[in-house]
């Protein structure tokens, strides 16, 4: 760091009391009729059990079978038959006693002790399975098409609880780029802050390794030159004729923002983005891929005061947890790309005595099948590469169709139970969810319950009311709590 | 059996939801039921969300039944036996209710009563069903929970639907714009200050922000701040409306936010949108009268812009409330009449007077099959009746067929006698100069004005004035009142009781933003991506440019369809015959193409029918344009590629080059982005095969002569934000996602905003670009360079004090690195990013 670089915040260039009390909040007056939020202080909060949040998103459709909720497991074999194939992975014992998860995450398996498993996570049938419109539903609650852009489950704690530490953004989006891939504009229809307006939305990160770049000044200015060009920003603010117009709303909340961004950027916390400070034994504990990296990134952010982190694989059409084909190489990769770090931010947050404050969810749009689409009875068109009723090749061997009725989502921290399994899938096809089968309402229920949040909590917008769950109707998995 | 709801009804009247949950759960169950006849799970899936509900909801589940039984006798302006429930306070009048104990409540005990003539409803009236019953009982011992500001009374406000001519108030100090004569009133009516008129550079700055989106040059600002006549203003406005391609470049933001039209977005890739950018160009640049505009909108007589009606076709099933009639039903509503009609397409507004009959009547003009009535997405039982909102000045002949119904609505939309649109429109041009709306929010025209006279007046004259846009623009920006100071508010507005003081400063749009910064620093884009003609038509260049269209593809085009994904690279190296004096491009591909001149990407495109223009940058000496070209979909299928190169010479004579036989082609395209670094000599090259389509040429071939005249004559313009499609920089300052018609945007700037503003790399380096030239241009002299910086961006000149600063920060020989700092910090200003 340049030592001419004086971190400490700058002297905020609002001086009347009562413009400095103003919160950020506000700034999403616009559309047509600000949201308003009706009746959250009538509303009966939940004490909270965690005040941060992170989301670990297995894009593209996590089978389930193949990660945390194994079944019959058949080896390759060639000319095996499709329906033969529940997994393509055999079980193994986890630190949780009758627990049994996938080989391959053997990390996770020791740290099973310390979360729920939810196994019978359920999605509604919408016709034809396309990914963004699930990652919709998933991550706003709402399934699309909605007549108003909805919020991100981010942009929701932005706006119900704000910032932890006020320096820090409340809402961090690390590993999903959006620009220059498939369903690239369908993503960017939720990851938004929707209603809400701009300020509640994510920082997005695409890069951890360059995520220090997004808090650092622009490249090729060194931070002496940063911090003058601050200096003289406010000097000119000071000399301009217009500073008669110091007290007007508008022009104070913009120079807070002004404020607000030179904080961060010259703040201590800044440092958080940047995983060289981390050692080099650390790193290399996460370095398995982008999302390893991302997950190492969340920790140092969360224990920075960030309130909300998603970090994903990425979703890429065919990509990753996308498996159309080579469903179980890929998925051999995958577990070597996520089971080491998913397995280490839990350890890492529990040392640091960070873990009970911290909910981390692990989830992914909907599971994947051998034989069904969607789920039985769903009209969805088959979109599985490879038709035939055996498997010749290797390619065929893996779960290819998307399915709907029954995946999983482990909870760790924030109050949920440890070591415990809430619901249940069938051990033969179909793999149903047969037991509290649990919808993404009511997912969303339990995490906004578990960050002290009423489900019902609601905006008017455009004069309707807009819930933090579909409708307000969302019901918190209470089983899952300790 | 059921299906889990697709549906978002956030305003349910009838339990709906307790049955969705409940189908929902069916759904899961009998999946299972059928398959491993659990029957017990039936009971428990069906117990554990009607358990879960705690707390009776007032909006949804009491405002339904007292609506049913109550509030026709004891609702709105009846009180039977001096009775009313329209609020909660009159509700608890004579201890007719009381909270907390529903035993203790009398009006429960008249709905319990069995005796005829003691009992409510009266005798002749429908019960209530003894599960409403508990819900009232449950609401009132839960304490009578009322929805803030809900009411049974009638709403206070009714808009009137005809035009009206309010009389003119006397004209005060000579101040006899219309505008004035009615603000000049309300100032001293309601005892108010009259804001202090703008000087000049302040003057400068808005009306040219306002009405083309960009600031004056600094020579611009020099002249008019230099001119002593006193009608400058006025002669400034009438100049700025009368540059036909800046106010289109600038208008067309407004308009694509309006009717939700986009270059790129969720639905293109699925084919299930069309844009409607080449249409809505030209009608702005030919100021087309907005009754007309509104007529093609609504009744389309071609593809061109027919995209608005036909919304968004989405991939798999959606709900009822967002099928393609529904969006159309809600479009109409919201961009012409100002009406939400987002609540009614699922059941009876609660917030306002549409009905869900209503809403699916509007629906039906455009659907072409019977359309089923859905009540928070389930089905009544009826088809809807083709109609519109406003029978008392004509109907819809629900018999017509669709095409007769669309020119039938347009033409209510329209109507003489029709005012909502007038006032609609012409709200939103205030909203757009003024900063806040005569009627606020924009799309809620139902809401009272904070003065009727003012919109009336507003609406009657553009209608009088043939609905010229322009001419109302020229009406406000001409007046004292838009000539005056912004209002200096202490506080966010939080849509409460609105008191005029001035216009509103706006932020800057995320366009405006992206605009002034490539003007400012010469770092705009060459190509953009909108497909509209820019230019002013001139015939005989257009003649000159008409040709018919020749298209090329490989050889495997010569054994008849091209297999699926086929990719070509074909070329044309050149040499201009003559000194250049400019040159276009334009070409169109089944299915896309990339064209390249001399490795810079010059236009790209994915639709055969339309064709994509762009200036281009022709060296003297040898050239090499490249065209990269695909065919779509997986089977075999026709592909061909078009692309035309006018050259215009100094002399005036012109050269265009068009795809045909002398082109070479490889079935080899080389991997890698940088087109430049391609090795070109190491492809096997054959002679290209020209192809034929009667659709191409047909779609193609009448755009040409147009396009080409318009894309290659003269200095090209300088490619405008609102042209490209969104990128990362607007975004983050709020230009939306047009999935959804938003007609406000932001008027801060968020914390995200200031940073990406902070360090964002296309902004430093456009920063960098600029300060180079400035300090190339006028580093020798500071003081002049000081000026220029300043009448470049803020429109005025320096005061003392800060040209003082900024002598001492850039010294005598200022550094590049400093000048753009400093550009930086004026950037940052409030008085930049607000146009007040």
């Amino acid at each position: 760091m340049d030592a001419s670089f004086d971190p400490s915040a700058p002297e905020p260039i609002i001086r009347r009391d009562f413009l400095k009390k103003l919160s950020a909040a506000g700034a999403a007056a616009w559309m047509s009729g600000e949201p308003q939020l009706v009746r959250g202080k009538d509303l009966e909060q939940p004490e909270a059990k965690a005040d941060a949040c992170i989301l670990l998103w297995l894009a593209g459709g996590m089978a389930a079978p193949e990660t945390f909720d194994p079944k019959r497991y058949e080896p390759f074999k060639v000319g095996m038959p499709v329906a033969s194939v529940l997994s393509t992975f055999p079980a193994i014992n986890t630190s949780v006693d009758g627990l049994q998860i996938c080989e391959g995450m053997e990390n996770i398996a020791k740290i099973m002790d310390r979360g729920t498993l939810i196994r019978s996570a359920v999605q509604p049938d919408l016709g034809s399975i396309l990914h963004s419109r699930h990652q919709y539903h998933w991550h706003t609650g709402y399934v699309p098409p909605q007549t108003v852009a909805c919020p991100h489950l981010g942009s929701w704690m932005a706006r119900v609880l704000g910032p932890k530490n006020p320096v820090m953004p409340p809402f961090i989006n690390i590993g999903q780029r959006l620009e220059g891939v498939g369903e690239k504009e369908e993503l960017k229809a939720f990851t938004t802050a929707g209603f809400f307006g701009s300020e509640y939305g994510p920082m997005n990160l695409p890069f951890p390794e360059e995520a220090a770049k997004s808090v650092q000044p622009p490249e090729g200015m060194t931070s002496a030159r940063f911090a003058n060009r601050d200096k003289l920003y406010r000097r000119l603010v000071d000399q301009s004729p217009h500073r008669d117009y110091a007290s007007d709303y508008q022009q104070a909340s913009l120079l807070r923002s002004m404020d607000n961004a030179y904080r961060l950027l010259g703040s201590e916390e800044r440092r958080a983005f940047n995983l060289n400070e981390e050692p080099a034994e650390v790193r290399a504990k996460y370095d398995t891929s982008r999302f390893g990296r991302g997950c190492l990134l969340a920790r140092r952010l969360v224990e920075n005061g960030a309130r909300f982190v998603e970090v994903t694989t990425e979703y890429v059409p065919f990509l990753h947890f996308d498996t159309h084909a080579e469903g179980h190489t890929t998925l051999a990769r995958l577990h070597s790309e996520i089971d080491k770090p998913i397995a280490q931010l839990i350890l890492d947050l529990e040392e640091r005595g960070l873990l009970d404050r911290t909910l981390v969810i692990i989830a992914s749009e909907f599971s994947r099948d051998a034989m069904i689409e969607g789920k039985p009875g769903s009209k969805a068109g088959d979109q599985a590469a490879h038709k035939g009723d055996t498997i010749t090749e290797m390619k065929h061997y893996g779960l290819h169709r998307h399915f709907t009725g029954g995946t999983s989502v482990a909870m760790f921290g924030g109050g949920v139970k440890k070591g415990f399994v809430y619901g249940k899938t069938a051990d033969e096809r179909p793999l149903i969810a047969v037991e509290n089968p649990v919808t993404v309402a009511e997912i969303h229920a339990t995490i906004m319950t578990a960050m002290g949040v009423s489900p019902k909590t609601e905006f008017l917008i455009e004069g309707r009311p807009f819930y933090v769950t579909e409708d307000g109707k969302g019901t918190p998995v209470m089983e899952v709590f300790g | 059996m059921g299906k889990i709801p697709l549906f978002t009804c956030p305003s349910d009247g009838f339990s709906y939801w307790i049955v969705c949950l409940i189908v929902a759960r069916l759904d899961i169950v009998m999946t299972r039921h059928s398959l491993l006849a659990p029957t017990s799970l039936l009971f428990t899936a069906l117990l554990i969300p009607l358990a879960g509900r705690a707390e009776v909801d007032f909006v949804h589940q009491v405002v339904p039944i007292l609506k049913k039984h109550c509030s026709e006798c004891h609702g709105g302006e009846e009180a039977k036996g001096g009775f009313s429930i329209n609020t909660r306070d009159l509700f608890l009048d004579d201890e007719t209710a009381a909270p907390g104990d529903a035993a203790g409540s009398y009006f429960l005990e008249l709905i319990n009563e069995t005796d005829p003539d003691m009992q409510m409803p009266p005798e002749k009236k429908p019960r209530v069903a003894p599960e409403h019953v508990e819900i009232l009982k449950q609401w009132v011992n839960e304490g009578m929970k009322w929805e803030p500001g809900f009411t049974f009374g009638v709403p206070t406000y009714e808009p009137l639907l005809k035009p009206r001519r309010p009389e003119l108030p006397a004209v005060t100090e000579g101040r006899t714009n219309p505008v004035d004569r009615f603000i000049d009133h309300y100032l001293a009516e309601n005892k108010l200050e009259r804001p202090a008129p703008i000087d000049d550079s302040t003057f400068l700055r808005r009306s040219s922000l306002d009405l083309i989106g960009l600031v004056p040059t600094a020579e611009e600002a020099t002249s008019f701040l230099n001119d002593k006549s006193p009608d400058k203003r006025t002669k400034y406005v009438n100049d700025l409306l009368g540059r036909e391609v800046s106010y289109a470049d600038h208008w067309l933001t407004f308009w694509n936010d309006l009717l939700r039209n986009d270059y790129t977005g969720t639905g293109f890739i699925t084919g299930g949108r069309t844009q409607i950018s080449r249409w809505l160009y030209d009608a702005l640049k030919t100021n087309e009268p907005f009754d007309a505009m509104t007529r093609e909108l609504i009744a389309p007589g071609s593809g061109e812009s027919d995209g608005f009606i036909k919304g968004i076709t989405w991939r798999g099933e959606v709900s009822a409330g967002q099928t393609v009639p529904i969006q159309f039903s809600q479009s109409i509503s919201q961009s012409f009449l100002g009406i939400n009609m987002k609540c009614a397409s699922c059941h009876d507004s609660f917030i306002d007077r549409w009905k869900l009959s209503e809403a699916y009547g509007l629906a039906a003009i455009y659907a072409e099959t019977p359309l089923e009535i859905h009540r928070c997405d389930k089905p009544v039982g009826e088809t809807a009746k083709a109609s519109w909102l406003f029978p008392e000045i004509g109907q819809v002949d629900a018999a017509a067929p669709r095409p007769e119904r669309l020119k039938q609505l347009a033409e209510l939309i329209v109507h003489p006698e029709n005012g909502r649109t007038t006032r609609t429109i012409v709200n939103r041009l205030w909203g757009q100069l003024m900063g806040r709306g005569i009627v606020h929010p924009l799309d809620a025209m139902q809401t009272e004005p904070w003065h009727i006279d003012l919109l009336d007046y507003l609406a009657s004259d553009f209608q009088e004035h043939g609905y010229d846009l322009k001419h109302t623009l020229a009406l406000i920006a001409t007046s004292s009142a838009y000539q005056s100071r912004a209002e200096v508010s202490l506080k966010e507005d939080d849509g409460g009781d609105y008191t005029y003081r001035g216009p509103r400063a706006k932020r800057l749009t995320a366009e405006q933003f992206v605009d002034l910064l490539w003007t400012l620093t010469g770092t705009a884009p060459k190509a953009f991506d909108a497909p509209v003609v820019r230019g002013v038509s001139n015939p005989e260049e257009e003649a000159s440019s008409t040709h018919p269209s020749t298209w090329i593809w490989s050889s495997s085009a010569s054994a008849g369809p091209v297999p699926g994904g086929e990719k070509i690279l074909a070329r044309r190296l050149f040499t201009p015959a003559k000194a250049l004096r400019s040159a276009g491009v334009v070409a169109a591909a089944d299915n896309s193409f990339s064209l390249y001149l001399n490795g810079q990407l010059l236009a790209s495109g994915n639709d055969w029918s339309a064709l994509t223009a762009a200036p281009a940058f022709v060296k003297n000496g040898a050239n090499t344009l490249l065209l990269v070209a695909e065919n779509g979909t997986a089977s075999p299928n026709p592909a061909g590629a078009y692309a035309a190169l006018r050259l215009i010479y100094e002399d005036g004579s012109d050269e265009i080059i068009t795809t045909d036989a002398t082109w070479e082609v490889s079935a080899k395209v080389p991997a890698g982005g940088n087109v430049a670094k391609w090795e070109l000599d190491k492809l096997a090259w054959e002679k290209a095969v020209p192809v034929s389509l009667a659709a191409w040429s047909g779609a193609i071939d009448p755009q040409i002569g147009k396009v080409l005249a318009a894309v290659s004559a003269g200095a090209p313009l300088m490619v405008r934000a609102g042209l490209v499609k969104s990128d990362f920089l607007m975004r983050s300052l709020g230009r939306p996602n047009r999935d959804q018609i938003v007609t406000s945007r932001p008027n801060e700037l968020t914390t995200l905003e200031a940073i990406d503003l902070s360090n964002d790399a296309t902004v430093s380096k456009a920063l960098e670009a600029g300060a180079a030239k400035l300090v190339t241009a006028l580093g020798k002299t500071p003081d002049r360079l000081i000026d220029e910086l300043y009448l470049s961006t803020l429109t005025r000149l320096p005061s003392e004090d800060e040209r003082a600063v900024l002598r001492e920060v850039l010294g005598e020989n200022p550094e590049p690195q400093t000048v753009a700092d400093l550009t930086w910090s004026l950037w940052m200003m409030p008085e930049y990013f607000l146009v007040r």
